[in-house]
């Protein structure tokens, strides 16, 4: 599915594609049962060092292979399709399902709501295959949850990488930043243009 | 300063009538939680807390988490005290609450006063610690009150179940003459994992101790440490000595050791700062007569600290001359000590020998009329423990 073309891919750089990772706002993503805190920060890297698990890796608690990962960007993207690299002997995730623009879904959420989109993931451990998404539903992504449910038989899950192809485009989508409500007006914050020089207006 | 969603889960049942804590467990627990309040909010001013009772006729919500000190306040007032408490539905209903804040930004941590007898399996408390650890949910576990089969070890499972890189915590707290409160300031419950919570902590810690919101003694620690130090030292040692005198028949030996230690400090504290008041020499006339009544098994302490303390003070060398003697001789000769201790002419000479000291000041006469009726139950006691030795041995 991945390189879909039938040429290898010295000739183009597959890795163009895949650059979504560098619009993830890495200090706010977080992950559910993982076994060691921060660690969900280095599955998202370049497609070429995907395969590279010198590093740390996203693994869950033992017994329980259930994950969720929470991923804000730093702008809103627009997703294609999704890959996932998963561990060996069984710790690959075996399914995932993916909810948009919610922000602090926790496991019993996860579990009772409807998905956006999910998939019957399959071992991956070559990182070739990709997921497509509806494209049409995944247009102005904020943020991102992945829930892992199972894996393929493992104690835990284990991922190496997760990668998203798309474009991102430069708007952002929660503006609310500092609002000042009053409960009384107060005249000394609201100059008007004849108090400030100029304009024919007059306020009492 | 991490933002912080915090539900307390307070322990309101009929256990928590005995008064063996401060004026009774439940007031003792009550004052705990405003203090953890205020420290919460204080750390961090868009921090959230929230009280439910896990006894009664059921888990109740008192107060969802709000960052209003009043509210919560308000809510101690009127509660009854009833039923068997609930744990499990105490921390599920406390995580539930804590799912649906407002501020999804916030840690979520749980704080629970575990008073009462705990009636659930070791496995059922596991499993939902693990819940918790999943859901990044962090507990605290404040152990008081009852100690029955098995309660601590349930606790330390359910704590090392939800445990996740020392985030935890559980504190066991004994009954005693410290409040509640007060050792709790101590605890990384409070410190909130070395951040900023300390700095309320000290500041109360400071206040506790004195008993008296404010100065202590009205004495400004900043204007006269000095003072302001030694009149809190005697404080304690005055209270230390009551409670030795008053627990000494039941819990010999244990309850000496701790008397010895506290001792030892106070004594190299007062000899390093100089101070020479009269309120000093007598205090440390009654810690020469403390130190005579501890048993062989605190010697060794009192022999490296006073070796310090000599250097500074020879007035104190007496005393220490006096005591390292005394741990040199068996039980026996401790007697004869305290007995030539209780002559009243050879006391009234060394008090002379003290400057600013007078042998007729009504307040030394007392001392000497306390030790004189402590020399006899002393006699009786070194008696006790002489047999107890041999038995040791």
């Amino acid at each position: 599915m991945a390189c879909t073309h039938d040429h290898s891919c010295e000739d183009h750089d597959c890795s163009s594609n895949w650059s979504l990772y560098k619009h993830i706002d890495l200090a706010k993503v977080t992950a559910l049962n993982e076994a060691n805190p921060g660690s969900v920060k280095s599955v998202f890297k370049a497609w070429e060092e995907r395969l590279n698990s010198s590093g740390e890796r996203l693994e869950s608690n033992e017994g329980d292979p259930e994950l969720l990962v929470y991923i804000p960007f730093t702008s809103d993207v627009k997703i294609k399709s999704i890959s996932v690299v998963g561990g060996a002997d069984g710790t690959s995730p075996s399914k995932l399902r993916v909810f948009i623009n919610r922000e602090g879904i926790d496991f019993s959420d996860a579990q009772s709501m409807q998905p956006v989109q999910e998939w019957e993931l399959v071992e991956n451990l070559q990182g070739v295959l990709e997921y497509q998404t509806r494209y049409s539903k995944f247009q102005s992504v904020a943020n991102i949850t992945l829930h892992f449910p199972g894996s393929f038989g493992g104690d835990t899950t284990q991922i190496h990488y997760i990668g998203f192809k798309g474009e991102a485009t430069q708007l952002k989508r929660d503006v609310v930043a500092t609002i000042v409500y009053e409960i009384t007006p107060n005249p000394s914050d609201h100059k008007t243009r004849a108090e400030t020089g100029g304009g024919l207006s007059h306020v009492e | 300063m991490v933002l912080e969603a915090t539900m307390i889960c307070i322990d309101n049942s009929e256990w928590m009538r005995n008064g063996d804590y401060g004026p009774s467990r439940f007031q003792a627990q009550a004052d705990a939680v405003n203090l953890i309040c205020g420290a919460k909010t204080q750390s961090n001013p868009e921090n959230t807390v929230g009280v439910l009772t896990m006894a009664g006729k059921g888990v109740r919500v008192l107060v969802t988490p709000t960052s209003d000190l009043g509210k919560i306040l308000a809510c101690m007032h009127g509660l009854e005290i009833g039923g068997e408490m609930n744990l499990a539905a105490g921390i599920q209903v406390a995580q539930l609450a804590l799912k649906h804040r407002q501020n999804k930004k916030q840690q979520q941590r749980i704080i629970v006063f575990a008073g009462s007898p705990v009636k659930h399996e070791k496995k059922t408390l596991e499993m939902i610690g693990k819940k918790l650890k999943k859901n990044s949910v962090t507990l605290d576990i404040v152990n008081f009150g009852e100690d029955d089969e098995g309660k601590t070890e349930k606790l330390e499972a359910l704590l090392a179940a939800v445990n996740n890189n020392d985030t935890s915590h559980i504190v066991h707290i004994p009954a005693g003459p410290n409040a509640l409160s007060d050792i709790l300031l101590s605890t990384p419950i409070f410190t909130g994992d070395g951040e900023g919570g300390s700095g309320f902590a000290a500041s109360a810690a400071a206040a506790a101790a004195g008993g008296i919101s404010g100065f202590e003694f009205g004495v400004d620690p900043n204007l006269d440490p000095e003072l302001a130090l030694a009149l809190r030292v005697s404080m304690e040692e005055e209270r230390a000595r009551q409670e030795a005198a008053a627990k000494k028949a039941a819990e010999e030996s244990s309850k000496q050791e701790k008397g010895g230690e506290e001792q030892d400090a106070t004594m190299t504290e007062r000899a390093s700062e100089g101070a020479s008041e009269a309120d000093n020499k007598k205090n440390e006339f009654l810690a020469l007569a403390m130190s005579m009544d501890e048993p062989a098994s605190s010697q060794d302490l009192q022999d490296t600290e006073m070796s310090d303390a000599a250097a500074e003070d020879t007035e104190l060398a007496l005393a220490l001359q006096l005591s390292v003697q005394d741990s040199a001789k068996d039980s026996s000769s401790q007697a004869d000590m305290s007995k030539l201790l209780a002559d009243q002419s050879f006391v009234s000479s060394i008090l002379a020998s003290l400057p600013g000291v007078d042998p007729n000041n009504p307040s030394v006469k007392e001392v000497l009329a306390s030790m004189q009726s402590q020399s006899e139950p002393q006699q009786k006691q070194d008696e006790d423990k002489a047999p107890k030795e041999e038995d040791k041995k």
